[in-house]
């Protein structure tokens, strides 16, 4: 069992880290797909530098990728390149918040229910029940119901990808409850939030690690199907919108640049993310390292 | 690998079993004749929900049941009511209006189509108040139908009121009462087989999110030697435009029935095989300010925002120049018998929208704009207005919403701008009894201005067409000054199809279109 | 009470509450969000009384626990109701299109299976080589696509270009006999592919990650030191245990894939279930999404009772427990 980088639990815990860390370094799968997801956050964190934010219209409409517009203008002369870079904020803001709050609901009900034996038939009843819902179709109802906004889209997406995490997190945690050093913690008296967060939670951490990368990607994926389908945000850029409007104009068989960008920008931000946490469980693993 | 069979085997099982049940069977022959066997596919956005036409839900309803049960009057391309299963119709006193219908048309079982048809139609209407009948809140006055004979239809008001002869003659579906009947309340029959169809085609198979096939009706009045040209009728379901551009390139559909993105015309202009025909549109784009929310209340204001914005560059960018402006008028020019040239657009200056906001002593205005996210010109042309209003020193926050959110909350009046579309203008005072008498259902911009009340109610109730046309250019000479609607453009619309057809006849409106009963009974494949 | 009963009845408690969480979950969304049925009716003529007759007639003006403990009685008597917006039961409206549905998922689980399980196999045999690499990059990839890009795309391709394969719908209207058959293959093949391609690579790396634990157990070791050939290593014994997550994926992806085709159903117009919920929710036809809901939680308990099935002959522990 290894355990994540987070803490010392044992005394190997930090050569067991260093040792995933070089791992890991020595995939260039893995190392590529690091520096390219750097680079997407850098854009989406200084697209104002990059290029001006896509306004009003032009007059050369749906024109092929050329010189002036290299990834070519939509269907009110805008240019694709500027929406897609601004589109990244939107995007990776999506899928980092909706993710970071599914993965905080998801751990948090899966340790209680590992650490509280009595609770965890109800908790894994109820995470069971969840997944059995249909996500996709339930997300679109609630948005048509709720209203098209950032938070709640946001919101919506979270809380129907949390039960996904905490399924993940629970066989992981309950198999960590069951280790010596955990009885041997809770017989030496230490407090349940005590154990939870020093030993219980670096023992999910590298499940959970997994999990974000997982869970982000799904989430840039999932806000672009909601888009496409008229239920997202239209106040600013993203890379779903950009799709969205392609497809009302009617452009996407005879202006094949209106959607090919964003896609290729979803495709690479979700490729390089998952990428990401494979070689991450790749390296973790001795077995599937590659020494 | 024995391991992946259970799931594997039943599920190819229970799926080929289930498909092979939806296997259709072969139709009976006598379909056929010698005047052509010919089978026009049409591809259409929406699906079909409902096939009982006095239920009002998608376009591609309309468009179905329009072939099986007749209007009363049609449109011609001016926009003018003109005669189909009604030869005659008008007042033969201020509170009897009357229809006088054709003797030569048959219902596909071979019942006539007669006046009590029709008095059945109207009286089940006002009767069972089927959802989202366009005909029951145009009959607000009507007290009853009666059919003195096989051929006059008697309609009995409670007060003189112009327009019901021309709304309730041009929007009802006329159906069978031998068929209706028997099966209670219009508002809950699904009609969904053993059409009995008065033509040009009949209904003979539905696969719901997928296809409709209809055949040929005959004898049918307006076809040649009485008989549709066409032995089928073929509605194809594609959710999604492109797919649907591609299937009529690719020959598997010959006409796309709803209009196309302005976007894709020049593209489909000039594509080999398709042919693209202009239609005029029927209705206008349209802002109204929300005349409850301070300070839309303030005329200046108004005016303000309606100099903010450069209407020009909405029709060239986002309508590709498909689009005539009807001078900020509530009256459409392809209406032209109705429309006053002296009206002009407001014309774009930021300066003196910013003038008039100053002198309203106004200063950083913030509004909010809806518009549905089903639209896509509203969605395109309310960015276009945002970033002018904004070198107005207005801010618009734009609200596009999903269609459910959208018509709630114009519904509550939960706006300070609405943006949106008005699909069909057939008669003015009609269209200006519901978009500015207080309470009226599409009161956007919450007008009660009593003087303007008082124009329209004169034109409902006189039946003098001078008289009401004089009324008329009042009123909207009062909606143009007051900004009390701030129409933008009407939109033409463009249609494409397969060019080995020919002899459509083209009608305003997506309504109608080249899809009009009567263009489809008259349609020929090319050499 | 004897283990194979006790087990068979907790199952089937399990199924029932499946139903009802789906159930209620999609009762109570639909009523404490806001949404209005009476004003989806999209008519510039009605009026307020007009609207709220409507709700009447829809029964929505009733107390909450009233509907609810109306549409569970309903729901016992296998009732679904009766459509908003199409006059006719809801179990018709489901029925007329969940076997395309049937068609579309089944047939793409089996071509990802069936092409999923070899590039596993390629990869797991050979990891962190060349070939390894690509089948990551290609699982990854695909699995990122954006459905209606690659449907358009396919559609361009394999239809306006090629002229190989017809473009929309489940069928060509009046095609009868044998030439339906036809038909019907020749318009499943590029939605299959475009949710074959999105699904492939779940499949192919869990496979992949579960191979290559396995080839690294004591068992496989062993019989690889009995010198057995090592393709019968692989692909007898290792796979077998390798094939248990892939079992599990395939309970927890269907019930998503089922209603989650919404956007290969939109673009290939394929007159699948996830459209119907999709027009459903434009029109906020209550019955028939709830409805809807119901069936896809009923896919899902009996994939999931398959799913346990597919475990018994996969895992001795399981057979012999």
């Amino acid at each position: 069992m290894s355990v994540g980088a987070l803490d010392s639990v044992t005394t190997e815990a930090p050569t067991a880290a260093r040792a995933t860390w070089s791992a890991f370094r020595r995939n260039p799968l893995g190392m590529i797909s690091l520096v390219v997801l750097a680079l997407i956050v850098l854009v989406a964190i200084f697209a104002p530098l990059v290029v001006s934010e896509p306004q009003g219209y032009g007059g050369a409409v749906l024109r092929a990728p050329s010189g002036s517009h290299i990834f070519g203008t939509d269907n009110l002369g805008r240019d694709i390149f500027a929406e897609v870079v601004w589109g990244t904020r939107i995007s990776v803001l999506v899928a980092a918040a909706s993710s970071a709050l599914a993965i905080v609901i998801g751990v948090l009900v899966a340790v209680l229910g590992a650490y509280f034996p009595k609770a965890d038939t109800v908790i894994g009843t109820i995470v069971d029940l969840c997944l059995s819902l249909p996500v996709l179709p339930l997300m679109i109802l609630v948005t048509a119901l709720a209203g098209t906004s950032l938070l709640t889209e946001i919101l919506i997406i979270a809380f129907f990808s949390w039960p996904e995490v905490a399924r993940v997190v629970r066989s992981q945690a309950l198999s960590a409850v069951r280790l010596p050093y955990m009885d041997a913690a809770r017989l030496t008296g230490g407090s349940s939030t005590w154990i939870i967060r020093k030993h219980l939670l670096p023992a999910v951490a590298p499940v959970v690690i997994v999990s974000v990368a997982l869970t982000s990607s799904r989430a840039v994926l999932t806000a672009a199907s909601l888009a496409f389908l008229g239920l997202g945000g239209v106040t600013n850029w993203s890379w779903g919108r950009i799709l969205f409007e392609s497809e009302q104009s009617g452009a996407m068989s005879s202006a094949w640049w209106t959607t090919l960008f964003p896609s290729l920008a979803m495709l690479v931000l979700v490729v390089s993310a998952t990428l990401i946490s494979i070689t991450y469980n790749d390296a973790r693993n001795p077995r599937s390292r590659e020494d | 690998m024995r391991a992946r069979f259970p799931i594997a085997v039943v599920a190819a099982v229970a799926a080929a079993a289930t498909v092979a049940a939806c296997s259709p069977a072969p139709p009976k022959s006598g379909a056929g004749g010698s005047t052509g066997d010919a089978t026009l596919t049409i591809a259409t956005t929406t699906d079909v929900v409902n096939f009982n036409p006095l239920i009002g839900n998608s376009r591609t309803d309309d468009w179905i049941t329009d072939l099986m049960y007749p209007r009363l009057l049609t449109i011609d391309a001016d926009g003018n009511k003109k005669p189909y299963l009604a030869k005659d119709f008008g007042y033969s006193n201020p509170t009897t209006g009357y229809f006088d219908i054709r003797d030569d048309m048959k219902w596909s079982d071979g019942q006539p189509v007669t006046a009590s048809d029709v008095a059945y139609t109207i009286n089940a209407i006002l009767k069972d108040k089927p959802a989202g009948n366009t005909t029951y809140g145009q009959m607000s006055n009507v007290v009853n139908a009666t059919a003195p004979s096989t051929t006059k239809v008697e309609i009995h008001l409670s007060r003189a009121d112009s327009t019901v002869v021309s709304e309730v003659g041009f929007w009802m579906n006329v159906v069978p009462q031998h068929v209706f009947e028997p099966n209670g309340s219009v508002a809950k029959f699904p009609n969904n087989s053993n059409w009995v169809s008065a033509g040009p085609y009949k209904l003979v198979s539905a696969v719901k999110g997928q296809s409709y096939t209809l055949e040929r009706v005959s004898p049918y009045p307006f076809a040649p030697n009485n008989t549709p040209t066409l032995q089928k009728v073929v509605y194809r379901v594609y959710p999604d435009i492109n797919s649907e551009i591609l299937a009529l390139k690719n020959g598997d559909v010959d006409l796309i029935g709803n209009s196309l993105p302005p976007a894709q015309v020049k593209s489909l202009q000039s594509t080999a095989g398709i042919k693209v025909q202009e239609a005029p549109g029927l209705g206008y784009e349209h802002m109204a300010y929300n005349m409850n929310h301070q300070p839309l209340n303030k005329l200046q204001v108004r005016q303000a925002l309606a100099h903010g914005v450069d209407y020009n560059a909405i029709r060239s960018v986002v309508l590709q120049g498909q689009a005539v402006t009807t001078g900020s008028s509530p009256i459409p020019p392809v209406l032209k018998d109705w429309v006053d040239p002296s009206l002009k657009e407001y014309n774009y200056d930021p300066n003196q929208s910013k003038q008039l906001l100053a002198q309203a002593g106004v200063s950083n205005l913030k509004l909010n704009l809806i518009y549905s996210l089903a639209d896509p010109v509203s969605s395109q042309a309310a960015t276009i207005i945002k970033d002018d209003e904004a070198k107005a020193g207005i801010t618009i926050n734009l609200q596009g919403q999903e269609r459910n959110t959208y018509l709630a909350n114009t519904a509550s009046g939960n706006y300070d701008i609405y943006l949106g579309n008005f699909a069909i203008m057939d008669d003015p005072t009609t269209n200006m009894s519901l978009t500015y008498l207080p309470g009226g259902a599409i009161n956007y911009g919450l007008v009660n201005d009593p003087a303007l009340s008082g124009l329209i109610k004169q034109a409902q109730a006189t039946t003098d067409k001078a008289a009401q046309k004089q009324l008329i250019t009042q009123a909207a000479t009062s909606v143009h000054d007051n900004v009390y609607d701030n129409v933008m453009y009407m939109q033409n619309l463009y249609f494409a199809y397969s060019n080995k057809w020919t002899g459509f006849t083209v009608k305003p409106s997506e309504l109608l279109s080249l899809l009009d009963p009567q263009s489809l009974a008259n349609v020929k494949k090319t050499g | 009470m004897p283990p194979v009963v006790r087990f068979a009845v907790r199952r089937l408690g399990r199924a029932v509450l499946t139903l009802w969480f789906a159930s209620t979950v999609t009762f109570l969304l639909l009523r404490l969000l806001p949404g209005n049925p009476a004003l989806a009716v999209e008519s510039p003529n009605m009026t307020v009384q007009a609207r709220n007759i409507l709700l009447h007639q829809y029964g929505l003006d009733q107390p909450l626990l009233t509907q609810y403990g109306k549409y569970l009685w309903q729901l016992l008597h296998g009732n679904l109701g009766v459509s908003f917006t199409q006059q006719v039961p809801v179990s018709s409206v489901l029925l007329a299109r969940l076997p395309w549905t049937l068609l579309l998922t089944g047939s793409s689980l089996l071509l990802t299976i069936a092409v999923g399980i070899p590039l596993g196999v390629l990869a797991a045999t050979r990891p962190h080589r060349v070939l390894d690499r690509l089948v990551q990059v290609f699982g990854v990839g695909v699995q990122s696509l954006f459905v209606p890009t690659v449907g358009i795309f396919l559609l361009f391709v394999f239809g306006l270009q090629l002229h190989w394969l017809p473009i929309g719908g489940a069928y060509t209207p009046g095609v009868y006999g044998g030439a339906w058959y036809v038909s019907v293959l020749s318009h499943l093949v590029l939605p299959c592919v475009s949710l074959m391609l999105v699904q492939l690579g779940s499949y192919a790396l869990t496979l992949r990650a579960t191979l290559i634990e396995s080839l690294g157990e004591d068992y496989t070791v062993l019989a690889n030191a009995k010198g057995l050939p090592r393709s019968k290593v692989v692909w007898k014994h290792a796979l077998r245990n390798a094939l248990l997550p892939t079992t599990t994926l395939v309970g927890l992806n269907l019930g998503y894939l089922v209603g989650g085709a919404v956007l290969t159903e939109t673009v290939f117009a394929y007159p699948g279930v996830g459209r119907g919920i999709y027009e459903a929710v434009t029109q906020l036809d209550y019955p028939v999404l709830q409805g809807a809901f119901v069936l896809l939680a009923a896919t899902v308990v009996l994939v999931n009772m398959l799913t346990d099935l597919a475990y018994g002959v996969l895992d001795p522990r399981v057979r012999t427990a």
